[in-house]
C-alpha cells in the first residue's frame, strides 16, 4: 500500500538557519521525497542602487552584500572597475588583498565549522570554534578598523597599509591559530558521535555536482578540482598552492575540505607576508569606467561571478552579482531527496549558506 | 579512525580555567588604533565646501554654508570612511569608540567659530595663468562650489570669487599645474 505523504514547512525561521530560506519538505514516513525552495525574504536591491550611487560609492554598496565575505565582496567590485578602466593595482596592494582574503576565509569557515557543530547538536563545540574565529577577527579590526565591514578597499588598490610589525605579529597569532585549529579538527574528523552525523549522509556525485553546476568546497568536496584563485587574481598567481579536494561526496568531505583549505590560508598568508614587497598601495584613478567586464573570484562558499557595465559616466548602467550559495541551492535540493527527516539542516548546513548574499 | 570522547581533554581544561568572555561594560572595551568607532571633525580647519556631504554613501551628513554648520547624524553613518577620503583639508577623522544607543536620532552640529568665518581664507584664491592654460575645463569639474566657469571655444575663464572656499582642487588636479592659490 502506497504511503500517504506529507508536506512540512521548513523556514524561514528555523533555529539552525541564521538567515531566511523557506523549504516545503516532501516527506514519505521520515524520508524527504522532494524539497521545494523560496527565496526573497531579504531581497534589498543593492544591484538597483547603482543608478543612485556613483562607482566609488557603490564599493561602500557592495561591500554590504554579505558579513562574512564582506571584504571579497568589496575587492572583486574594484577589481573589476580596475580591469575595465585597466589600471594596474601596485604590487604591495595585490599582497595585502591576498592576505585580507585569506583572513576572510579562515573566520567563514570557522564560522561554518562552529554553526555545523550546532546543527548536531555538539554546543560546546560550537563555542569553542567562535572563540577561535574571534582572534582572526581581532587581526582584521586591528588592520582594517572594522569586524564586520572592512572598508578598505577602493577602485585602484587598498586604503590601508599593514606594517611589517603587524604583518609578522598577525603570522605569529595565526600559528598559536593553527595548533588550536588541529585539536579542533581532530574532533571534526575523528569523533564517533560526528562522524555517524556527517559519514555517508548528503551524497553528490561528481557528476550531478557538475551539471548542477554547484561551487566552491560543495565541488571540490565531490572531487571536482576547480578553484578561481587558480586564475591568478590579487597575488595569487604568485603564489604556490593546490587545489584541495575529496573524493567521499559527502557531509564529512564537505568538512574535511573546508578544514584543509583553512591551513592551506594560513600557508597562504605566511607565503604572502614573505613575498611581500615595499612600495605603493594604491594609485589614483582618473576618469570614469566605460564598456563592461566579467570577474570571478573563490570566495569562502564558492565561486562569485561579478559584472559591471559602464558608459562614460560616473554612474554604472549595470552590475550584476551571482553569489556561490545561489549556485548551490539546486546542489542542495538533490542531497535532500533521499534523506532523512533529522538529517536536513545539516544538509542545509553543508553548502554554507548565505541568503542574504544570495538576495543581495 | 574514530576516537572516543576527543573533546574531553578541552572540557576538563575549561572547567579550570577562567571565562573568555570579558564583563562589558563592567570592564570597558579596549579598541585598536584603526578602530572605526565614528568621525570626527576640525571644524576650525573645515572651508565648508561640501564634498563630504555629497560624497557621504548614506548622506548621513549635511553642510550648510551659510550658517557655517556642519551636521552628522551618526545613527545613518555607517563609518566607511568616505568622507574621510575625499576631504580636501583632512579636517575628518574616523576614531575608535562606538555611538551610543538612543532613543532618538539626534543630530550631531559643529559650527565653524566666527573669527575663523571673518578671516582671510588661508589658501588664497585661484589665479590662472592663461598662457599656459588649455582650457581643459577640469578645474571647473572638479570645483566643489561650481565657482569656475571655463568656455573653451571663447578661451575665458572666470572665477565667482563669493561661491569660492579656497579649497585648491582646481590647482591640484590642473594638468598643466598653471593655476595659483594667492
Amino acid at each position: 500500500m502506497a504511503s500517504k505523504k506529507s508536506v512540512v514547512p521548513f523556514g524561514p525561521q528555523h533555529p539552525v538557519l541564521p538567515e531566511p530560506i523557506h523549504l516545503d519538505l516532501v516527506l514519505d514516513d521520515e524520508r524527504v521525497v522532494e524539497a521545494i525552495p523560496s527565496i526573497g525574504f531579504v531581497h534589498r536591491g543593492l544591484e538597483s542602487l547603482v543608478k543612485k550611487k556613483d562607482f566609488k560609492e557603490m564599493q561602500y554598496v557592495v561591500e554590504r552584500t554579505c558579513g562574512i565575505c564582506s571584504f571579497m565582496h568589496g575587492m572583486t567590485y574594484c577589481e573589476t572597475i580596475e580591469h575595465m578602466m585597466d589600471v594596474e593595482v601596485p604590487v604591495r596592494g595585490r599582497y595585502l588583498r591576498t592576505i585580507w582574503c585569506e583572513m576572510s576565509r579562515l573566520h567563514s569557515h570557522m564560522l561554518w565549522l562552529g554553526l555545523l557543530a550546532d546543527a548536531f547538536g555538539f554546543e560546546s563545540l560550537f563555542y569553542q570554534c567562535w572563540r577561535m574565529r574571534e582572534q582572526i577577527l581581532d587581526m582584521f579590526e586591528e588592520s582594517t578598523g572594522g569586524r564586520v565591514i572592512f572598508s578598505v578597499n577602493a577602485p585602484g588598490g587598498v586604503l590601508k597599509d599593514m606594517p611589517s610589525d603587524m604583518l609578522h605579529a598577525f603570522v605569529e597569532k595565526l600559528n598559536g591559530f593553527e595548533t588550536e585549529l588541529h585539536k579542533i579538527a581532530d574532533i571534526f574528523l575523528n569523533d564517533y558521535t560526528v562522524l555517524t552525523r556527517l559519514k555517508g549522509v548528503g551524497i553528490l556525485t561528481p557528476e550531478e555536482a557538475h551539471d548542477l553546476g554547484a561551487a566552491g568546497p560543495m565541488l571540490r568536496a565531490s572531487g571536482i578540482a576547480r578553484d578561481t584563485r587558480k586564475m591568478g587574481y590579487a597575488a595569487y598567481g604568485e603564489l604556490d598552492f593546490d587545489i584541495i579536494t575529496s573524493n567521499d561526496c559527502d557531509s564529512f568531505a564537505r568538512c574535511d575540505v573546508r578544514i584543509r583549505e583553512m591551513y592551506q590560508s594560513i600557508q597562504l598568508i605566511r607565503q604572502a607576508v614573505d613575498k611581500i614587497p615595499q612600495g605603493d598601495i594604491a594609485v589614483p584613478v582618473k576618469g570614469n569606467p566605460d564598456g563592461e567586464f566579467f570577474m570571478r573570484v573563490e570566495q569562502p562558499r564558492g565561486e562569485a561571478i561579478y559584472y559591471a557595465k559602464g558608459n562614460g559616466s560616473k554612474f554604472l548602467e549595470r552590475i550584476r552579482i551571482r553569489t556561490p550559495t545561489f549556485a548551490n541551492i539546486p546542489a542542495l535540493l538533490k542531497t535532500l531527496k533521499g534523506c532523512q527527516f533529522s538529517d536536513v539542516p545539516l544538509l542545509i548546513l553543508t553548502i554554507d549558506p548565505c541568503i542574504s548574499c544570495t538576495e543581495r | 579512525m574514530s576516537k572516543f570522547m576527543p573533546f574531553a581533554a578541552t572540557m576538563i581544561k575549561n572547567l579550570f580555567s577562567k571565562p573568555v568572555t570579558t564583563a562589558y561594560p563592567g570592564k570597558p572595551a579596549v579598541y585598536p588604533e584603526r578602530s572605526r568607532g565614528h568621525v570626527e571633525i576640525d571644524i576650525a580647519q573645515c572651508i565648508m565646501c561640501g564634498l563630504c556631504s555629497r560624497n557621504c554613501p548614506p548622506r548621513a551628513i549635511s553642510v550648510d554654508r551659510a550658517s557655517g554648520t556642519w551636521t552628522i547624524n551618526r545613527f545613518d553613518c555607517v563609518q566607511c570612511g568616505y568622507c574621510t577620503e575625499v576631504c580636501p583639508k583632512k579636517c575628518l577623522t574616523i576614531v575608535p569608540g562606538y555611538q551610543t544607543p538612543g532613543a532618538e536620532k539626534k543630530e550631531a552640529v559643529y559650527h565653524k567659530p566666527v573669527e575663523e568665518k571673518a578671516a582671510a581664507p588661508a589658501g588664497g584664491k585661484p589665479v590662472p595663468n592663461l598662457e599656459q592654460c588649455v582650457f581643459c575645463t577640469l578645474c571647473a569639474k572638479k570645483c566643489p562650489q561650481e565657482a569656475i566657469t571655463v568656455d573653451r571655444t571663447e578661451k575665458k575663464w572666470e572665477l565667482t570669487a563669493e561661491k569660492c572656499v579656497s579649497c585648491g582642487l582646481c590647482a591640484t588636479n590642473c594638468p598643466k599645474k598653471c593655476i595659483e592659490m594667492k
